[in-house]
């Protein structure tokens, strides 16, 4: 690139995270969409224990930007839309997309209680079919139609892909693989799901990126 | 400029709508704080975009979900840090926050199994809540010595959100804290900030 005598020395980031795309991706998406480096490191299950004393909260994700530690997945994919200009253009349509990836975030944790932390198995597959017949077509009946009041054919909220945007392939990409129909009924959504698969940087990162079970 | 008529919309309870009114009142911004009875929520429910409370209007636009509506209010009301860094921070430690507040509200409202509920209960308070308030004791001090907020310089949407989470735990364990002096002193400076005060001092006295 092109250096002005003025120009600031570009920070340093990275990510500390499993080998998965979990909690990670949206900020992996980010970072691909603006092209900006970062190092996408991916930590072993048995430097865990040791690692996490490290850690914010003692819980990855986390982003060290030139040094400096931040954790929670959501604070850290808004902090990268920030730096990157996809975080919105207005306070309020800030705003609208931070109440999306919270909406989004909600249907990703009830997914998780019962991926994770349901051990009885009666109950386990109880939750799932709960799960995939009430809460997850509620929750993109809902978001076809908050597409819909931004026109449907572009992005979640405002011109652009924002951090909304990123959470919501991350979602799209895990529901997928248990049911590949689910989003037959959401046509305005399916198409922003390969909207957003085919941008520019993201669709390099989804060929390139590890090829890993969840 | 002409300031934004805001509405809050939730049930008469602190709940997830505390921690944007604190705000509020912090920037002495007035509101309409509407606050339904639990009969009346599905005629409200089809109206909020995600068929929750709380809902902030903005001059008829709404947000709803209760961390988005906190930092539309302090970015607004100049109390989300001056930098992207700072407002992370800030968002972190609400987002942690909010990780308590839910584990809470698990074992308290969705665990109908009463043995479960007293052992999630249990767990909650001797291990994954002191667990976290260590984590934050060390981030505040790591913020300029402890004596002052989480992020920046000032108080942000992260200090009224720990403000309510210290206000459901203590309830249960007036003690809670009594092993994390820079978080004791914390409370009392959000308790007496000015704005926040006054809104203590009025505001409706209801059980959460």
């Amino acid at each position: 690139g092109v250096h002005c005598g003025a120009c600031r020395k570009m920070s340093v980031y990275e990510l500390h995270y499993f080998n998965n795309r979990g909690r990670a991706e949206p900020a992996r998406l980010l970072f691909a969409a603006a092209g900006l480096p970062y190092r996408d490191i991916r930590i072993q299950s048995e430097q865990w224990p040791e690692y996490k004393l490290k850690l914010p909260m003692h819980q990855v994700p986390v982003l060290e930007v030139d040094g400096t530690m931040i954790c929670q997945s959501v604070a850290i994919a808004r902090y990268v839309a920030k730096v990157t200009g996809h975080a919105g253009k207005t306070d309020l349509e800030q705003a609208k997309v931070d109440m999306l990836v919270d909406g989004i975030d909600d249907v990703m944790t009830k997914k998780g209680d019962y991926v994770w932390h349901e051990k009885d198995e009666t109950r386990k597959m109880e939750k799932k079919n709960a799960f995939y017949e009430t809460t997850l077509p509620q929750f993109l009946s809902r978001f076809e139609k908050l597409l819909l009041t931004n026109g449907g054919d572009g992005f979640l909220v405002g011109e652009g892909l924002a951090h909304a945007d990123a959470w919501f392939l991350c979602l799209a990409d895990d529901v997928l693989l248990d049911f590949p129909d689910i989003f037959t009924p959401y046509p305005k959504l399916a198409a922003l799901v390969e909207r957003i698969r085919t941008y520019p940087g993201i669709k390099e990162w989804l060929a390139k990126r590890p090829q890993t079970e969840f | 400029e002409k300031m934004p008529a805001y509405k809050v919309y939730y049930f008469n309870a602190r709940g997830r709508a505390e921690p944007t009114r604190l705000l509020l009142a912090a920037a002495g911004v007035p509101f309409e704080d509407v606050r339904f009875e639990v009969e009346k929520w599905p005629e409200y429910k089809p109206k909020m975009p995600m068929g929750q409370a709380p809902v902030l209007e903005v001059d008829g636009t709404m947000i709803c979900q209760s961390a988005a509506m906190a930092r539309f209010v302090a970015r607004e009301t100049g109390r989300a840090g001056k930098t992207n860094l700072e407002l992370a921070k800030a968002d972190m430690i609400v987002d942690g926050v909010a990780d308590l507040m839910n584990a809470m509200a698990n074992y308290h409202y969705y665990e109908p199994d009463e043995a479960r509920k007293a052992e999630k209960k249990k767990t909650f308070f001797e291990t994954t809540l002191p667990q976290f308030l260590g984590h934050f004791e060390k981030l505040l001090v790591a913020n300029n010595g402890g004596d002052g907020f989480f992020a920046g310089d000032g108080l942000t949407h992260a200090e009224t959100f720990f403000l309510c989470l210290y206000e459901s735990i203590s309830k249960e364990n007036p003690n809670v804290l009594n092993a994390f002096p820079k978080l004791t002193a914390l409370v009392e400076r959000i308790r007496t900030y000015p704005g926040i005060k006054e809104w203590l001092a009025k505001r409706p006295q209801t059980e959460f």
